[in-house]
């Protein structure tokens, strides 16, 4: 009788396991653009920005840094393009101060598979042809775009060098 | 007289001993049936079968069809297979008098070939800033195969004359998985559901069988002599 119980609490046990899959943070989804800012004057030297804001046109909420040299953006998975727009100055009021760049990424896409619990991520392949361009304003910030990793696989590495 | 009284002790266990029956116990999986009634999402059947060799070891198998769709947070699949295990079960229980039921443990051999049909699935990106990617898919990775090892534990009772009720509960170990190119077996039919980074998974039917006897035993029917 002890043996026909045991089954009988592992089977409600067996039967009732369903869901139990959250995707944990800690797994490599689909990876985030890393950005790395320069001294334009000395180009082998990180330089921080002290407030900038990021985001995509059209959009309400971006991202906000400050007083930092490398920083990670997402970048549209059901696109090849994705415009972002740089803003010197633009987390923080005031709003006069503010230098709007606006950065286009071209790109491939890879939909690879990761899991159950995160299903599939997209990996990134910029363009070897015109892969960042910076849209020409008659007050510029951003001096030149250099992509250090052309494949956009992790966040590990530094994909693109911005000199300022 | 030494003989006679080592005669007499075996006899007296003999006495005890009952004809036993043996023949193929044939049934279906009705876990299996009625999900398959009540859930949309599931179409089963399984077949059992073990056949009695020894006193306490069955040569037993299952036969098996599935096809399921999963629906998790990120991905919608449908996957479709036949399987088919076979191996033994032994019988831990003493039966008293001519009763025939079972608490037993067992080994099979599994082997499943199957499909996934990936109907859905949803691009992951922390923070989902753009909104959120679900792409509609349909595309098919055939051709798939797995096998396994079971270790089978349950028992079987005898509820009306040849009519037999149990439950089995498995403990499945792949041996070998033919993972498909860009997508992964998360369901195989008849070892369930597959865990990241483990060969292990679990399974349970509750089986309606029905016994055919063939023959009984003799050896075991002697009537108590009568002592001199």
């Amino acid at each position: 009788m002890k043996q026909l119980s045991l089954l009988l609490v592992l089977s409600i046990f067996f039967s009732s396991c369903e869901k139990d899959d959250i995707c944990d943070a800690n797994t490599p989804t689909t990876p985030k653009v890393v950005i790395e800012f320069y001294d334009v004057a000395n180009p082998t030297t990180l330089k921080n920005v002290t407030s900038l804001g990021i985001i995509a046109p059209g959009f309400t909420n971006g991202f906000e840094f400050t007083a930092t040299s490398k920083i990670k953006v997402p970048l549209k998975t059901f696109e090849d393009t994705s415009i972002l727009h740089f803003i010197q100055n633009g987390s923080m009021d005031p709003t006069s101060d503010d230098n709007l760049d606006e950065i286009t990424f071209n790109y491939s896409r890879k939909t690879v598979f990761v899991s159950r619990a995160c299903g599939f991520k997209t990996l990134f392949t910029l363009n070897t042809t015109n892969p960042i361009t910076v849209t020409p304003d008659s007050n510029n910030w951003i001096q030149s775009v250099i992509v250090s990793q052309p494949n956009i696989e992790n966040e590990d590495e530094t994909h693109i060098k911005i000199y300022f | 007289m030494l003989l006679f009284s080592e005669n007499g002790t075996a006899q007296e266990k003999d006495t005890l001993k009952i004809p036993q029956r043996y023949g193929l116990r044939l049934g279906i999986d009705a876990h299996r049936l009625t999900k398959s009634l009540y859930n949309d999402n599931y179409k089963g059947l399984e077949l059992v079968g073990d056949y009695r060799i020894t006193k306490k070891f069955y040569a037993a198998g299952e036969l098996g069809n599935e096809e399921k769709t999963t629906a998790d947070d990120n991905l919608n699949y449908t996957t479709k297979g036949s399987y088919f295990k076979v191996g033994f079960d032994y019988n831990a229980y003493e039966n008293w008098l001519d009763m025939e039921n079972m608490i037993f443990i067992g080994m099979r051999a599994g082997i499943g070939s199957f499909n996934h049909k990936l109907n859905s699935f949803t691009i992951y990106q922390p923070g989902n800033y753009y909104g959120i990617n679900t792409n509609t898919s349909g595309q098919e990775f055939n051709g798939l195969s797995a096998s396994w090892l079971e270790v089978v534990s349950g028992l079987k009772a005898e509820v009306l004359n040849n009519l037999y009720v149990g439950f089995s509960l498995r403990l499945n170990y792949l041996m070998s998985n033919n993972e498909p190119e860009g997508f992964a077996n998360l369901y195989i039919p008849g070892f369930n559901k597959t865990y990241e980074n483990s060969k292990f998974g679990a399974s349970f039917n509750y089986s309606i069988s029905y016994f055919i006897p063939f023959y009984k035993s003799k050896e075991n029917s002697k009537t108590p002599k009568p002592k001199n």
